[in-house]
């Protein structure tokens, strides 16, 4: 558990981190978001020991970070935003001096490094030079490094930057799977990760939590009202009359119309409590009048209108 | 502490920069050593002293890499964000670039051995001048590091162990220079001091700069005279300097610039 108080960064005139506080509970996946230069890996930063806060305090599994910095910092695996890699030494040769680092005991690092190398899936390039593998590889030897010492949370600062999609993917399921037994906390500016990935989000912005909640209620919070697209064949006039006379539908507003082919597009905005009734209501209608429904579907707000109308304010 | 030993010894010879240091230093107290031995007359002592005069090139070469190349890669941040202290680290590093000076000297120890079975001398004043081989080594090692810690790039910070080393090894040339220019200057100028304070204010100040030359209170062990104070000199201002380079590392968690 991670217990973040008040915690205040200042460079110069300049606050890069100004009074965040908030909790990360055991075997959670936090997601860390904000626009470039929010304050998110000072933030990480100041968690892992590498700065330190102006004021404000940070507890890890109880442990004040600059009062018992040894005890918090066994408890933390970090992977910077630039993987801190030797290039001149095979993979092996790093993790062992990682080990040697953290203070795992020899018995146990033969065992240890095998699972890690198979569960990031290194295996085969255990006695490659770091230097001549390929980004993706740097990154996953990264997030071993981080795994070193079995500890109970990882911190990750955007651990898929600059990949390959399905490099992305696997990333991904990794971290996924890492969730099953450590803490996560994970940065990124990229929505639809965090959105896969994570139980609960905190939006930073200008050093400032501006939003801490789980992807769902922050969606809901955001929108009273729920929003469906439905395309279909017909007369827009008439369906869009129609639309509105069902109870619970309160707008219609045509999103693309072409009267050549008469296929047209309408988004239906209604009570979000009425949800169901609505689009049973909608169905019937629309098979009652003749008209082929094309599409149909629901538009919650994604993520990413979270953070534009949470961050621009 | 052995974890950072460890590596950065073995990464001297990942990297040319082991292999360039022996090359160097192997050349050198090769080409010394024959020139002596084919005159016939062997002095260990001399050339050691003559390879001390080498530190200011080797030295650098070794140094400049340790905390520079960390910064620029970003892996100190393994230093700040492990169960570590920095301390250990900053010992780590210095005690694996004398380990290299230590490897590198065996050199010498071929020579004296050769000497030895060939009829030459190998007495006490050799022993005395390894001595301050490795003292001058811990003094100027620690100075390497300090400037390794400066800056992020291995060229600055060998430019900036290049002239701290020059500067303590012309320390006595230097007190010389500055105790005439300050003759010259209180002599010419309207305080109209009498020559014999003139004469004692410059002996003085001669003697204050040349007292922190290390060479000038080592002269004696060559010979066979032994004394601490040189030791003591050498280790505590080895020890200011490892102070520093810790204290400069811990100010990059506590900066707000």
């Amino acid at each position: 558990m991670i217990e973040i108080n008040n915690l205040v960064k200042r460079y110069g005139d300049i606050k890069a981190v100004n009074g965040i506080s908030f909790t990360v509970n055991d075997g959670e996946v936090l997601g860390f978001l904000g626009p470039n230069g929010a304050g998110k890996s000072t933030t990480m930063n100041i968690i892992t020991g590498y700065l330190s806060s102006t004021s404000g305090t940070v507890k890890v599994n109880g442990h004040d970070i600059l009062e018992e910095p040894e005890e918090a910092k066994k408890c933390i695996g970090y992977l910077p935003e630039m993987p801190p890699l030797y290039f001149d030494m095979t993979v092996l040769e790093y993790l062992n001096f990682i080990c040697d680092l953290k203070k795992v005991p020899k018995k146990e690092r033969k065992e240890q490094l095998a699972s890690i190398l198979s569960m990031v899936k290194i295996v085969d390039m255990a006695d490659r030079l770091i230097g001549n593998l390929s980004k993706g590889y740097k990154q996953r030897v990264g997030i071993a490094q981080a795994l070193v010492g079995n500890p109970d949370i990882l911190i990750l600062d955007e651990p898929t930057v600059g990949l390959d999609p399905n490099q992305i993917l696997e990333i991904r399921k990794l971290i996924r799977k890492l969730a099953d037994k450590h803490t996560v906390i994970l940065s990124s500016h990229i929505l639809s990760e965090i959105q896969a990935v994570c139980d609960r989000v905190v939006i930073i912005n200008q050093g400032k939590v501006a939003a801490i909640d789980t992807i769902t209620d922050l969606s809901s919070k955001l929108s009273g009202s729920t929003k469906l697209s439905l395309s279909f064949k017909g007369p827009v006039k008439e369906v869009t009359n129609k639309l509105r006379s069902i109870p619970g539908v309160n707008n219609v507003t045509s999103i693309v119309s072409n009267d050549d082919t008469s296929i047209h597009q309408v988004e239906i905005t209604a009570d979000s409590s009425a949800k169901n009734d609505v689009r049973t209501g909608v169905f019937y209608a629309m098979s009652k009048g003749g008209w082929p429904m094309l599409e149909f579907r629901s538009m919650d707000p994604s993520l990413e209108e979270i953070f534009l109308s949470i961050t621009s304010v | 502490m052995s974890a950072v030993y460890k590596r950065e010894l073995a990464s001297y010879f990942r990297s040319p920069v082991g292999y360039i240091a022996l090359a160097l230093f192997s050349f050198l107290s090769g080409f010394v050593f024959i020139n002596q031995y084919s005159n016939g007359s062997v002095n260990i002592s001399s050339e050691i002293m003559s390879l001390c005069s080498f530190f200011v090139v080797i030295i650098p070469v070794i140094t400049m890499g340790l905390f520079s190349e960390d910064k620029k890669r970003g892996t100190e941040v393994l230093f700040y964000t492990n169960p570590v202290s920095m301390f250990d680290v900053v010992l780590g590093k210095f005690l694996a670039a004398m380990t290299l000076i230590a490897i590198l000297f065996l050199n010498v120890i071929v020579h004296m051995i050769i000497t030895a079975f060939s009829g030459g001398v190998v007495n006490i004043g050799s022993w005395g001048s390894v001595i301050v081989f490795f003292c001058l080594a811990v003094l100027f090692t620690s100075i390497g590091i300090l400037a390794s810690a400066l800056t992020d790039t291995q060229i600055i910070s060998a430019i900036i162990s290049f002239v701290l080393i020059l500067v303590i090894q012309l320390l006595q040339t230097i007190s010389t220079l500055a105790s005439s220019a300050l003759y010259s200057l209180l002599s010419s100028s309207m305080l109209s001091l009498d020559t014999e304070k003139i004469n004692t204010i410059c002996s003085n100040t001669a003697a204050a700069i040349s007292w922190l030359s290390p060479f000038s209170k080592t002269q004696d062990f060559r010979y066979g005279v032994f004394s601490i104070s040189p030791l003591v000199y050498c280790v505590s201002m080895a020890l200011v300097f490892l102070f520093l380079t810790y204290r400069i590392l811990e100010k990059k968690r506590w900066s707000q610039n």
